[in-house]
């Protein structure tokens, strides 16, 4: 099967700690699933693939298309979320039709998407940040614990998503340390220690 | 294409300053608090002296733009929004140039302020009021380039605050020489001075600039 994605030989030194050491990582399409305890280096691998982190050593090639959810919303403040969204989409030179529908769908009506992102409470603007995974349709999606701050409904379409993504040939790599279900359909689970 | 991006990234930063004025606010109050004080802690007679007036007021400018640059990153570090910037293909090297455009308009406001201000409460006559513009408008381009460009390379610094103005005053001391004996110039109307300091000015914005276009996405890495 084709690579999307692949780390090869990768070591990410953080201060003075190796936190990843040689790692070699090849990301076909589907689900990828990262695991580990705490202080693993869950998050490192996730920012490294995404360039956000340099590596000491080794390579990675990652697809143009790569979006990149972190742990936290990722949403400029003092701007709209639907701003936020047209934004990433007009940057990567999509249309941005496709924001307004993707935010509905994912909870935040029409008022709540005008609004400031910081009055939006933590689950909607973790809603609105998800709603970048159906705008900007990436070969790549790397989502670090992102079943966090929101609800049973939207981590059920959250779920939904990932499935219709993986079922598009694209690849997708959540980091988490919830939901044990997602290990039963992913192509593999990596496991950090 | 990086045209593109970096236009992209300025109007991001201004519906961000629409919608949290802050950085502005605190700007144009201190500037407007400066100029205040200095004419009537000094009084308008030696206050209005060229020199001391155009010195006044690019100091003022000077600490305005990094009060403002400083307040954008802040932003940007709220909930990582930036590193999702840093995470689109050619968001590291727009950055730069996108917050340094925003970063212009939003200081020649400042500036026009602290200038309407300046003529109000200081009384000044201006000889060459073209030329003042283009002085005012050639210092405003050399400031954002350098103070963003440290305000960059210490961002994730905890003591960013204290560092930013110590790593970027000094090496603006030139830019603020130049701009204060430009305005100086046309003020007075010495026409061949505001030229030959506004050319300078913006040689030293080009330079700036070229620097941080290409530190800054290395840096960020």
């Amino acid at each position: 099967m084709n690579s999307t994605a692949a780390l090869r030989g990768a070591t990410v030194v953080l201060g003075d700690r190796a936190v990843l050491r040689d790692l070699d990582l090849e990301l076909v399409p589907g689900i990828t699933v990262v695991r580990g305890p705490n202080g693993a280096g869950k998050s490192t691998l996730l920012r490294a693939l995404a360039g956000l982190v340099p590596l000491s050593r080794g390579s990675r090639e990652v697809p143009a298309r790569t979006l990149y959810l972190g742990q936290r919303p990722q949403l400029l403040h003092g701007v709209s979320a639907r701003d936020n969204l047209r934004f990433f989409a007009s940057f990567r030179g999509l249309s941005i039709e496709g924001v307004g529908p993707a935010l509905a769908s994912w909870g935040l009506v029409a008022k709540d998407a005008g609004r400031p992102v910081e009055t939006l409470s933590a689950g909607q603007r973790r809603r609105a940040a998800l709603a970048r995974i159906d705008v900007e349709r990436s070969d790549l999606v790397l989502l670090d614990e992102p079943f966090a701050e929101i609800d049973d409904a939207a981590a059920a379409q959250l779920l939904r998503a990932i499935r219709l993504l993986a079922g598009e040939r694209r690849a997708i790599v959540i980091a988490t340390h919830a939901r044990f279900e997602l290990d039963a359909g992913a192509n593999r689970v990596v496991h950090l220690s | 294409m990086t045209l593109t991006r970096i236009w992209r990234i300025a109007a991001r930063e201004t519906l961000a300053e629409r919608g949290q004025p802050d950085g502005l606010v605190a700007a144009v109050t201190f500037v407007a608090t400066l100029i205040l004080v200095e004419s009537l802690a000094v009084g308008p007679l030696a206050a209005g002296q060229p020199p001391v007036a155009s010195a006044l007021f690019w100091i003022a400018m000077a600490f305005a733009a990094i009060l403002a640059t400083t307040r954008s990153f802040d932003r940007e570090l709220e909930d990582d929004a930036i590193d999702a910037v840093l995470a689109l293909p050619g968001g590291r090297d727009a950055l730069y140039g996108g917050k340094v455009l925003a970063l212009m308009a939003l200081l020649a406001f400042v500036a026009l302020i602290g200038g309407l201000l300046s003529l109000v409460l200081l009384s000044l006559a201006i000889a060459l009021p073209f030329h003042l513009v283009f002085v005012i408008v050639a210092g405003v381009l050399g400031l954002p380039p350098v103070v963003v460009l440290f305000v960059t390379l210490s961002l994730r610094l905890r003591a960013r605050g204290a560092l930013v103005p110590i790593l970027a005053l000094p090496v603006l001391v030139p830019h603020l020489v130049a701009a204060t004996n430009g305005t100086a110039a046309a003020i007075t109307g010495d026409a061949s001075g505001a030229l030959g300091w506004g050319g300078l000015l913006v040689a030293f914005a080009l330079v700036y600039s070229v620097l941080g276009l290409t530190i800054v996405p290395t840096a960020l890495e």
